[in-house]
């Protein structure tokens, strides 16, 4: 892929990524949140991870996205009104992500692996589904089956914390 | 012989088993899961001494290279075990509280009060195993969204559901954290297993830079966990705003696995440069804030948030001075004396309340609570012959011994800070007049267990040598 489309879909993310956090009506934050995955969707398609990338379109724009539509419908969310802007803590929250930026650049910045450019990939002889099954089942196949058990717990969490009137 | 992973699926069939009971057999008293499952986890704890052992950390391969069955491990599932079944106990004691909260009059949400418990105690027997980051992550996942649901679950008081908002929302930064560090972790090694990062780092060629970045995000997310300064900020509300058996659980359990798992990844990050100057930077932060914040509270539960804040600097010494067995000697005296002051409170909390001066003169009306409170205390300061004096014994003695003068220093000023605000609570037992003549009752199996803990308390601040040499082994 050309660097050019990298850096496209890069810049896409992270100005819907800020359109989210600044919007006051959640449907439009909602709404800019799927660009964002749209762009890395985009991103894992040129690593040539075609499957993530459509997992990342399919589950994250299209189901979690509906869903997320449905309750804010279903909960008859407004625009939130215009708060007063707490400018201490704004400017502290500002100077921590700075902080950490700079870190992060830094880090990038010394690391050599990133100072030299990558042959193209190897072509990989099975499918990437493939691919990502043999590691989900075979390998990592303790951590996976654990997982159920998360969302068995946050399935009943939600069932008790959503009942309208204990009963 | 029992191979080790059946413990854990033990304990999730009888999460499930207790959901179904819940859902589909009426008309019971839910108690009575809870009673079950209290004597089912006492046969899996039974069990745990008849373990087969598994491969050595070096050869493992596929399975047993996500999950361990060393001393160290089964130590600890034993510890969430005993944790689990305690915090049943105080839960049955709470259960009239949670009815009124509920505003209902029958039974209701209390089967998944008692079932949750479960899940949270096998999450805890996986975060113990775990020796590779991915399991170390999903598992402490499970322990997260398990109390996530526990946390808020008396929803209807605006305390707790700022609480569990509180909780969900900074979890979450710390989660993010965290795999942001193992990814880190993993860009620079290719590795996910905790020994074999462990080479990685030992060989020069490593990308320094990279793997200091990665260590110092996953101690982030671990600081969370362990509530450690500077992450410390969710602690006292989300400990005053939860119903009171779950803060026993979050501050004993939740603290004691994070605590582990630190141990375990300190061996690869020992190998990185500035590791340990950066963890005696956090202790000395961690047992100064926690004890100085300690002092003008009022409201003991919220005195106990603060209180295990400034353990996790005793704890964090001992792991700043690479003293394994100190620590884990100070966390099961931490389990003993914290579970023991959070089941009084449960009950004098029902009839009377949770500020300091609710406890006034309870030698006068129930002289078995204010005993057991004050065990708890004088062990929570560090007064000899209690389980407290001598964790803080090993602790400070490791110091020594690595000429750590200044967390040494530190420590036993903050001792000395802890002395006040714990024995204000003494005072307010034995020296003030009580303000209801009325007894407050216990019920037997709560009397049992809070005796069990008194004895178990004086008896390892008389004789601690068991607990060292469990480990041992």
């Amino acid at each position: 892929m050309p660097p050019f489309l990298f850096w496209i879909f890069a810049l896409l993310m992270l100005v819907f990524g800020a359109a989210v956090v600044i919007n006051r009506n959640p449907i439009a934050s909602a709404l800019n949140l799927v660009v964002s995955f749209l762009g890395l969707a985009a991103l894992f398609m040129s690593l040539d991870a075609f499957f993530v990338g459509i997992i990342q379109v399919l589950i994250y724009a299209g189901a979690i996205m509906v869903l997320f539509l449905f309750i804010i419908m279903l909960l008859d969310l407004r625009a939130e009104k215009l708060r007063k802007i707490n400018w201490l803590a704004s400017a502290g929250g500002i100077a921590v992500a700075l902080v950490l930026l700079t870190q992060i650049l830094y880090v990038i910045g010394n690391l050599k692996a990133a100072q030299q450019t990558f042959p193209p990939l190897a072509r990989s002889t099975i499918d990437d589904v493939r691919n990502v099954g043999l590691v989900l089942f075979g390998n990592y196949n303790l951590p996976f089956q654990i997982i159920g058990i998360l969302v068995l717990v946050a399935t009943i969490g939600i069932v008790l914390l959503s009942r309208h009137e204990l009963r | 012989m029992i191979p080790a992973r059946n413990l854990e699926i033990a304990v999730l069939v009888l999460g499930m088993l207790v959901l179904l009971f819940e859902a589909f057999v009426e008309r019971i008293d839910k108690r009575t899961l809870a009673f079950a499952a209290i004597g089912a986890l006492t046969v899996v704890l039974i069990g745990t001494w008849f373990l087969e052992p598994g491969p050595a950390l070096e050869s493992a391969t596929g399975f047993w290279s996500f999950y361990t069955a060393d001393p160290l491990s089964i130590f600890f599932k034993r510890f969430a075990l005993l944790t689990t079944i305690v915090v049943l106990v105080m839960m049955i004691d709470y259960a009239p509280v949670l009815r009124s909260s509920a505003g209902a009059t029958s039974q209701s949400g209390l089967g998944e009060f008692f079932a949750l418990p479960i899940f949270t105690c096998a999450g805890l027997m996986y975060i113990v195993s775990a020796i590779d980051f991915v399991m170390i992550f999903v598992s402490i996942e499970l322990v997260t969204i398990s109390f996530y649901v526990l946390v808020s679950f008396t929803r209807r008081n605006p305390t707790t559901l700022e609480a569990g908002v509180k909780y969900l929302v900074l979890s979450a930064l710390s989660t993010a954290f965290l795999v942001y560090g193992i990814t880190w972790i993993f860009g620079v090694t290719g590795e996910t297993n905790l020994q074999r990062i462990t080479t990685a780092f030992a060989n020069p060629e490593i990308e320094r830079g990279g793997a200091l970045f990665g260590a110092v995000l996953v101690l982030v997310g671990l600081g969370f966990k362990i509530a450690a300064v500077p992450f410390q900020i969710w602690v006292p509300d989300v400990y005053q705003g939860a119903p009171t058996p779950v803060t026993a659980y979050l501050s004993v359990g939740s603290k004691a696995a994070g605590f582990v798992v630190l141990v375990r990844v300190l061996r690869p990050f020992m190998m990185l440069p500035q590791m340990e100057r950066l963890l005696v930077l956090i202790a000395l932060l961690t047992v100064i804030y926690g004890n100085l914040a300690a002092l003008p509270q009022s409201n003991l539960k919220r005195l106990l948030a603060y209180s295990s804040i400034a353990h996790a600097g005793y704890l964090l010494i001992g792991v700043a001075c690479l003293a394994g067995s100190a620590v884990i000697f100070y966390l099961v005296a931490y389990l003993l004396m914290t579970l023991l002051s959070f089941a009084v409170l449960i009950v004098v909390a029902q009839r009377a309340g949770e500020q300091i001066s609710d406890f006034d003169g309870l030698a006068k009306r129930s002289p078995f609570l204010a005993f057991a409170m004050l065990i708890a205390m004088v062990s929570l300061a560090g007064v000899p012959f209690t389980a407290g004096f001598f964790g803080k014994f090993f602790i400070f003695y490791a110091a020594i011994a690595q000429r750590q003068t200044v967390l040494v220093v530190a420590g036993v000023v903050t001792v000395a800070c802890g002395f006040y605000y714990y024995l204000k609570v003494v005072r307010a037992m034995y020296w003030q007049v009580p303000t209801s003549e009325e007894k407050i009752p216990v019920n037997a199996l709560s009397r049992a267990t809070m005796s069990a803990l008194i004895v178990a308390t004086i008896w390892l601040g008389i004789y601690p040598w068991p607990i060292l040499e469990a480990l041992k082994r």
